[in-house]
């Protein structure tokens, strides 16, 4: 198990949880994000910060520290 | 059978609140239904203001269900007579707000801002394609128990990606809520809608099905009865349960009943344990039953790339973006200029032409004066910059509605942060490249309070619409043309700089803020990247058209009225003893002339003419008051003309055109016409140690550029600031700072110019 901050463009994988319980964390869940859901980390803005993923057919954006809150597990 | 039944006809006026998240195509769908013309983007949180649309529901007749054969079954359905009133509510993710902008949206929905607005009936948009997502809104505001439909919208997208739902499925799960397939931008499914609601409201059913979890709903049940109070739905209590620290909770505590600070304590307590934290016994219901409900009811094909992901590629690509979007502003504002030419022209001509005719058929007076060089002269010259703000208007309508806007806000977040800004400010300071008002309201979908009130403190200094005319006027008249690099040219050029150079000093101030008033937290960028639409020709035209008409209106209203003041005063007290003396004049030259050269006599004559009127314009109020205040702005290189055309542009900027075109038509001789610019560049001094040089020259022009990209000079954002922030001191803050600003940055212009090129 790792962070979502933590992957690399072109990978996937599947949300865990989250660190701690927080509103940004319920904002993320709201968005799509929820525990269960499967991500694919798709690219990092200039400056490698914000970051978009992809959560069924929405794309988001967020910052690397809003991503290092959500816990998940790297598709093999 | 004929059954005719007559329900709910007390009320002739039914509110209908339109919700749904943001980008689901809500105010769409609202434009195809009222018909009122309202700003659409494609971005998050555009929806700003309470917009409310009035429409009827044809009397249906037989009814709609198509029953071909067997009996015609006549429902009256009470529509005649009655008219629904349909209010956008701002766009939301969840009730649980996490921006200023979803809290109103919250408290309309639960009817906190009176009776007139509280929906009877609420229409839940759900972009088809965020399915998940969408029903996760509709779970919560179904708890509000008003008679809920939904909406279920851009059905063509859902298809051409290859989705299949099942509508009746998707109404069954959800307990037999009536589910509406629409597409908002094609107008298709709007009467069914309208039909619906009319339906709805008639039958006043509300869905009956839990999603909450027994627990919470036990714990709510505590605290309703707690409070004695039951006008408040039990959306309300959940809010006061979940939102910890938040709104409804301070207002459920305000006067608390005894044990009710207790009881939500141990509710709370009770419900994280049960579900890991008590975040999750709202989100996990929630978001599990949407999950369920959507792989019940869509079958979607295996995951192909999205012809917006394949666009991404190159307008996100971390090199390539950045490049892109700088390109791309450059060229906005270099055809701003190029294509607005000649149609301007012809305007100019226009109304130069139209003060010629005027000017010969009325006699001598103040009434040929106050047309002539009051309206024509002042209005006239606002006027001509409306190729410009059409032109404006029109990239950002197309990169407001092709989804491209909220990419520009992914690629600049990082270095906005440096500033003290975010990217989610990106939205709101291009928005006041248009202009600052609708640009500090759509701040509000800034979650972070202090984040937002340094984004409002500096939306002011990016460079509106009211700004153009005078960089226009200027630049045409003092910068001379030069190609630079073949694709772009010095005018153009410095154009892009006097952009720039609000956004370096909006850097500046932002970074003060960060460091003193507004010691700012990191704040967040979550948001939602929608996918890239073709902005359709109707959306961009209403728009456009609307910003025209309102700079035309301003013009003819605003304006028109500063311009009268200002003409007044430059005109009055017309004396009549330097009338008096210039006949006197006049009949002297002509008899030393007599006989002799007639265009030696017409050319003293027309000099006499300017003489004369320059002469009736000092002596007027405006020049006394001008003077007297005229060695505050003298090291900006301001005469007192200059001096005063600003002053009087406090209301809003581009007056100061208007005043400039007054002056000196009153300032020349009234049988000599020609352009503002024309006269503007032949001005002189008429008075202090620069007596006889040009009054204007590329210093003057940059000191008066320089100014305007700085100063505060616009009633509106004045009191939209107000507004926004609750507080004149903010107002007056930025009104100071701005002023101050412009002063001191104009000084050290002219100062360092006018030695450069002397």
């Amino acid at each position: 198990m790792t962070y979502l901050s933590k992957m690399t463009p072109g990978q996937s994988g599947r949300v865990v949880g989250y660190t701690k319980d927080s509103p940004v964390t319920r904002r993320l869940t709201e968005l799509g994000l929820a525990p269960g859901r499967q991500v694919v980390y798709l690219r990092n803005a200039p400056l490698r910060d914000p970051l978009e993923v992809q959560v069924g057919s929405t794309f988001l954006s967020l910052r690397r520290a809003e991503a290092s809150l959500v816990a998940v597990e790297i598709d093999e | 059978m004929l059954a005719t039944t007559v329900l709910n006809k007390k009320k002739t006026a039914v509110n209908v609140a339109i919700c749904g998240n943001p980008n689901s195509g809500k105010t769409t769908i609202f434009n195809a239904i009222t018909g009122l013309k309202q700003r659409v983007a494609n971005y998050p949180g555009v929806t700003v203001e309470k917009t409310v649309g009035q429409f009827r529901v044809e009397p249906s007749g037989p009814h709609r269900h198509r029953h071909r054969h067997g009996h015609k079954y006549a429902h009256a359905h009470g529509d005649e007579g009655t008219t629904y009133n349909l209010i956008d509510i701002p766009g939301a993710y969840s009730l649980a707000a996490f921006s200023p902008d979803e809290y109103i949206a919250a408290r309309a929905l639960f009817g906190d801002f009176g009776p007139e607005t509280a929906p009877d009936v609420i229409v839940c948009v759900i972009d088809a394609t965020q399915l998940e997502r969408g029903l996760y809104l509709l779970f919560q505001t179904l708890q509000i128990g008003r008679p809920t439909l939904v909406a279920l919208n851009m059905m063509d997208l859902a298809q051409r990606r290859g989705m299949k739902i099942d509508v009746n499925e998707l109404s069954r799960q959800l307990g037999g809520l009536t589910v509406v397939p629409v597409i908002g931008s094609k107008g298709k499914g709007i009467t069914e809608l309208k039909q619906a609601v009319a339906r709805l409201n008639e039958h006043a059913s509300t869905a009956d099905f839990d999603i909450y979890h027994p627990a919470t709903i036990a714990v709510i049940t505590r605290l309703e009865q707690l409070s004695g109070r039951s006008n408040r739905s039990r959306a309300e209590y959940l809010r006061v349960l979940f939102d910890v620290g938040g709104p409804a909770e301070r207002q459920y505590l305000a006067q608390p009943a005894d044990g009710a600070r207790e009881a939500l304590d141990t509710g709370r307590a009770e419900l994280a344990e049960q579900f890991g934290s008590l975040t999750a016994a709202e989100t996990a219901s929630l978001t599990q039953t949407a999950a369920a409900i959507a792989a019940a009811s869509v079958r979607i094909p295996a995951t192909r790339e999205t012809r917006s992901e394949r666009i991404d590629r190159f307008l996100l690509h971390p090199v390539l973006g950045p490049v892109i979007l700088v390109t791309l502003m450059a060229l906005i504002f270099q055809s701003i200029f190029a294509w607005a030419e000649p149609v301007m022209r012809l305007i100019d001509q226009l109304f130069a032409h139209l003060g010629a005719v005027i000017g010969t058929q009325l006699p001598e007076g103040p009434v040929k004066s106050l047309l002539v060089d009051g309206v024509i002269g002042g209005v006239g010259s606002v006027l001509v910059f409306l190729p410009q703000i059409v032109i404006l208007f029109l990239f950002i309508a197309i990169l407001e509605d092709s989804g491209y806007m909220p990419r520009m806000a992914f690629l600049v977040d990082r270095a906005f942060r440096w500033c003290g800004l975010s990217g989610k400010s990106f939205i709101p300071l291009l928005s006041s490249f248009a202009c600052a008002v609708p640009g500090i309201m759509a701040t509000r979908t800034i979650e972070d309070r202090k984040l937002r009130f340094i984004t409002i403190m500096v939306a002011p200094l990016m460079t509106c619409s009211a700004r153009l005319p005078v960089y226009a006027i200027m630049i045409a008249a003092f910068i001379p043309h030069r190609p630079v690099l073949g694709l772009f040219n010095t005018q153009g050029l410095l154009l892009g700089a006097l952009y720039l150079l609000g956004l370096v000093v909006a850097v500046i101030v932002s970074l003060i803020l960060k460091k003193t008033l507004f010691k700012t937290q990191r704040g967040t960028f979550m948001m939602e990247l929608p996918s890239y639409k073709v902005p359709t020709a109707r959306s961009v035209s209403i728009r456009v058209f609307n910003r025209a008409r309102q700079f035309v209106l301003r013009a003819g209203t605003v304006i028109l009225a500063i311009t009268i003041i200002i003409w007044a005063l430059s005109y009055y007290p017309h004396s009549e003893s330097i009338t008096r003396d210039f006949e006197a004049r006049r009949a002297a030259f002509q008899q030393e002339y007599a006989g002799e050269d007639q265009k030696a006599l017409d050319a003293r004559l027309q000099e006499l003419g300017n003489e004369q009127a320059g002469a009736q314009l000092r002596n007027s109020y405006l020049g006394r008051i001008g003077h007297a205040v005229d060695p505050v702005f003298e090291p900006l290189g301001w005469d007192w003309k200059i001096t005063m055309a600003t002053l009087a542009s406090f209301p809003a900027r581009e007056v100061v055109i208007a005043t400039l075109g007054t002056i000196y038509n009153l300032g020349s001789d009234p049988d000599h016409s020609g352009s503002l610019v024309e006269k503007m560049r032949e001005a002189r001094w008429e008075y202090g140690p620069k007596i006889g040089q040009t009054v204007f020259n590329p210093a003057v022009a940059l000191s008066i550029m320089v100014f305007f990209a700085l100063c505060c000079q616009c009633g509106a954002t004045v009191v939209t600031i107000k507004q926004e922030t609750g507080a004149w001191k903010y107002a007056v803050g930025v009104f100071t700072y701005m002023t101050v600003a412009a002063y001191l940055g104009a000084m050290a212009t002219y100062q360092i110019f006018s030695r450069l090129w002397s």
